[in-house]
């Protein structure tokens, strides 16, 4: 029994070179027609799917991929032209190179050409693997034990594979074009089919960290990044204590009806987003409601009075340090009602034998609060924390609802590179691609933001994976 | 004694209501700027000064080259429906080989499809942008639908989370029966993973409700008719158009809202549980 086992071990180890080295004619012919060493063996429809696979690939490549490939090097050379024919007195479109199309075709048939690789050297080792086993005179499965495996020990293969689909589709290869665009010069002026584009190499990069007469990214960049830092750490801060501490409110054991204060919070949050911070946008806008009633009650003369406002209203959304300030706000509105409910369920599932030892030894509820309850949920809450920290620097629709179309920058340097004083990375990159079609710039900064994002996702979750977690509450 | 406990328990509720205010007086400018007979933002009073039905009857039956709202909401509907049970089916999948299942290169294949998840969302969204436009799929239902639900797989962490709880020995025990993997997962994981599924539908469903951005991306036709309510109500706000059109905006939010605002009332409890069930294990 353990020899056997050993033995599959070894089969399951056996490595590329090995299976190439000590294989037979049929595992050495598989090199060439994937489907040879399934034939040997008698299984006769893996082979032909194999050997199909393999052709299909081939006449994907040649037909899709090799004209693209190509021109992968300058990323075409043939500029769009009208040519005007005398014979037919019409004008015609010369037969052009889309830069675009060339780089996204390209990005594609390479990633394809990965793929096949690893299918081809995983086929070799598999093919080896079934001549061993027919040495040792082991069952070799049919075509229908195959199929059957699927919805058994490999059912994960059947699971996976539509929604490996998709995010090939919708994560991997976006991501890959998108890093190849940082590398180019694809921006409003080389904007395919009207005009090519090609690769510039470091560039874009070097424009991001530099600030000089002609080139403002640098300050941009360096203002946005603090503000986007500062803004996630504000964001995450005080909607997680607010929401605990709205939490411990509701749910305190003075408080009549819970459920009910609850739902009053919830319904804040089901009006979808885009509708609340709409309206409250225009609530607080130059000419507003909340503008007439504080000049009303005299408070803007107030503010005036102690230099806090310089004109006749109160900016709330339009003057760059009122704007932060009513951004993190509106933001604690916005945050405050689903951190309440995540603590509320972090907070029922509290250990309740400390908390009574501590009240028994004389701790009064602030003391409670600070080094029983505080401690326990960031050890519950922290991988969270960090997860709501990533979300905030990419947190969209809050900085793009309330402040575009509203808020107009007077800094010179930063309406030079598209940029305002309110936006984050990514509002600053939807507006230069939305907007001013600067992709390769976009790019840039996408990448910057994802090497912050997966830095902070790696320190939160590695304890997670690594540690082997997941089967402690079985 | 008796007294101080009377002082705090006023004290709690008083704060408790002036948060309660300040967190609904928002909503309630939705509601009332709904339902008021003057079609531009009322800057002067918070309470309309006449009320009536008009703007409900303008977007609902009175469609014109701007406010298209039958067409938004049906077009968010479909796009909806379709989204969530795509990515609910896919989220599902993934998470059982994920949580159930021991293979190969299991877990650096989560630790892939974690770092994948935090690329942003936006940034992500102009290269989908791209390739949506190569295969002509912008300005189409199906093109929404795939962008929203075809990388949905990755989101599988709170379902996982929830099916990791699912002692072994129950699927063990279906497997000495004779049960198939498939079996398993079909007739003895998912029905004991209901409370989670229900919460992950109604999450999937809420995403392409509540989108602005993608949709702000993909759907740049211009043509009204196209639109989601979020695109279509974010139009109506134009600066040239708001003051005939703020009132409408109003009423077509609240709509909008209002079987969300059920809907959340409903799952709180759901909400709490899947929400925490993920994070608890952290």
């Amino acid at each position: 029994m353990k020899a056997e086992k050993d033995q599959k071990k070894k089969i399951n180890k056996t490595t590329f070179a090995t299976a190439l080295a000590k294989g037979d004619i049929w595992v050495k012919l598989s090199t060439v027609i994937m489907g040879a060493g399934y034939f040997a063996r008698k299984q006769i429809v893996n082979g032909i799917l194999m050997t199909a696979v393999e052709i299909g690939f081939i006449l994907l490549v040649v037909l899709f991929g090799v004209p693209s490939l190509s021109k992968f090097g300058t990323l075409g050379d043939v500029q769009m032209e009208l040519k005007f024919d005398p014979l037919t007195l019409q004008s015609t479109i010369n037969d052009y190179d889309n830069s675009f199309m060339i780089l996204l075709t390209s990005v594609i048939t390479l990633f394809f050409i990965f793929v096949f690789i690893m299918l081809w050297i995983w086929n070799i080792k598999l093919v080896y693997r079934l001549q061993l086993k027919k040495q040792n005179g082991e069952h070799i499965n049919t075509f229908r034990e195959d199929l059957r495996a699927l919805v058994n020990d490999r059912f994960h293969i059947t699971l996976l594979a539509l929604p490996t689909v998709g995010v090939v589709l919708m994560n991997i290869i976006p991501i890959l074009v998108l890093i190849a665009v940082a590398f180019t010069n694809y921006d409003q002026k080389h904007m395919p089919p009207n005009s090519l584009f090609t690769w510039v190499g470091f560039d874009n990069f070097k424009n991001l960290f530099t600030s000089s007469m002609t080139i403002s990214f640098g300050y941009a960049f360096r203002k946005i990044l603090g503000w986007t830092l500062l803004w996630a750490v504000l964001a995450t801060v005080t909607t997680f204590i607010g929401g605990i501490l709205l939490a411990k409110l509701i749910n305190s054991a003075t408080t009549k009806w819970p459920a009910f204060w609850r739902t009053l919070f919830v319904i804040a949050i089901a009006v979808p987003q885009f509708v609340t911070l709409l309206l409250v946008r225009n609530f607080f806008s130059d000419s507003g409601i909340v503008n007439t009633i504080c000049a009303n009650i005299g408070l803007t003369q107030v503010l005036r009075g102690i230099g806090l406002v310089r004109v006749n209203y109160i900016p709330f959304l339009t003057d760059p340090n009122w704007a932060k300030v009513m951004i993190i706000l509106i933001n604690i509105w916005v945050g405050v009602p689903y951190q309440m409910l995540i603590a509320t369920g972090v907070l029922m599932n509290i250990p309740t034998d400390q908390i009574e030892s501590a009240r028994l030894d004389g701790a009064n509820k602030f003391q409670i609060f600070c080094k029983i309850t505080m401690p326990y949920v960031l050890f519950v809450q922290g991988p969270a924390l960090i997860t709501d920290f990533v979300k905030n620097i990419n947190n969209f629709n809050v900085i793009y609802l309330l402040t575009q179309d509203v808020f107009i920058t007077s800094d010179q340097q930063l309406a030079a590179s598209n940029a305002k004083e309110v936006d984050l990375l990514v509002t600053w990159l939807f507006r230069l691609t939305n907007e001013y079609y600067n992709y390769k710039m976009a790019s840039v900064i996408g990448i910057i933001v994802f090497i912050i994002c997966a830095i902070f996702t790696l320190l939160s979750f590695s304890r997670m994976i690594a540690g082997g977690r997941e089967e402690e509450y079985r | 004694m008796k007294f101080k406990k009377t002082i705090s328990m006023i004290g709690t509720h008083l704060l408790l209501t002036i948060l309660a205010v300040i967190w609904l007086i928002p909503i309630l400018w939705l509601v009332v700027t709904a339902f008021s007979s003057f079609p531009g933002i009322n800057t002067a009073h918070f309470f309309p000064t006449g009320y009536s039905l008009n703007n409900f009857y303008r977007i609902l039956f009175q469609p014109d080259s701007v406010v298209q709202y039958g067409a938004w909401f049906k077009n968010t509907l479909i796009i909806a429906i379709f989204t969530c049970i795509i990515s609910t089916i896919f989220v599902v999948m993934v998470s059982y080989a994920m949580s159930c299942m021991r293979f190969n290169g299991r877990k650096g294949l989560m630790s892939f499809s974690l770092i994948l998840n935090m690329f942003p969302g936006p940034l992500l969204m102009i290269a989908v942008y791209f390739v949506m436009k190569m295969i002509g799929l912008t300005n189409s239902h199906v093109g929404m639908i795939i962008v929203y639900s075809a990388g949905s797989g990755l989101g599988f962490l709170i379902v996982k989370g929830f099916m990791d709880t699912i002692p072994t020995s129950l699927r063990e025990a279906a497997k000495i029966e004779g049960a198939s993997e498939a079996a398993i997962f079909i007739r003895v994981v998912i029905p004991l993973c209901k409370p989670i599924i229900v919460y992950q539908i109604i999450s999937s469903f809420l995403i392409p409700w509540g989108d602005f951005v993608l949709a702000k991306l993909m759907l740049n036709s211009g043509i009204s008719s196209d639109f989601t309510v979020a695109i279509g109500l974010y139009n109506m706000l134009e600066k040239n158009l708001i003051g005939k059109n703020f009132s409408a905006f109003c009423a077509g939010g609240l709509l909008v809202s209002v079987p969300i605002a059920i809907l959340f009332v409903i799952m709180q409890k759901c909400y709490v549980a899947g929400v925490t069930s993920g994070a608890v294990k952290g």
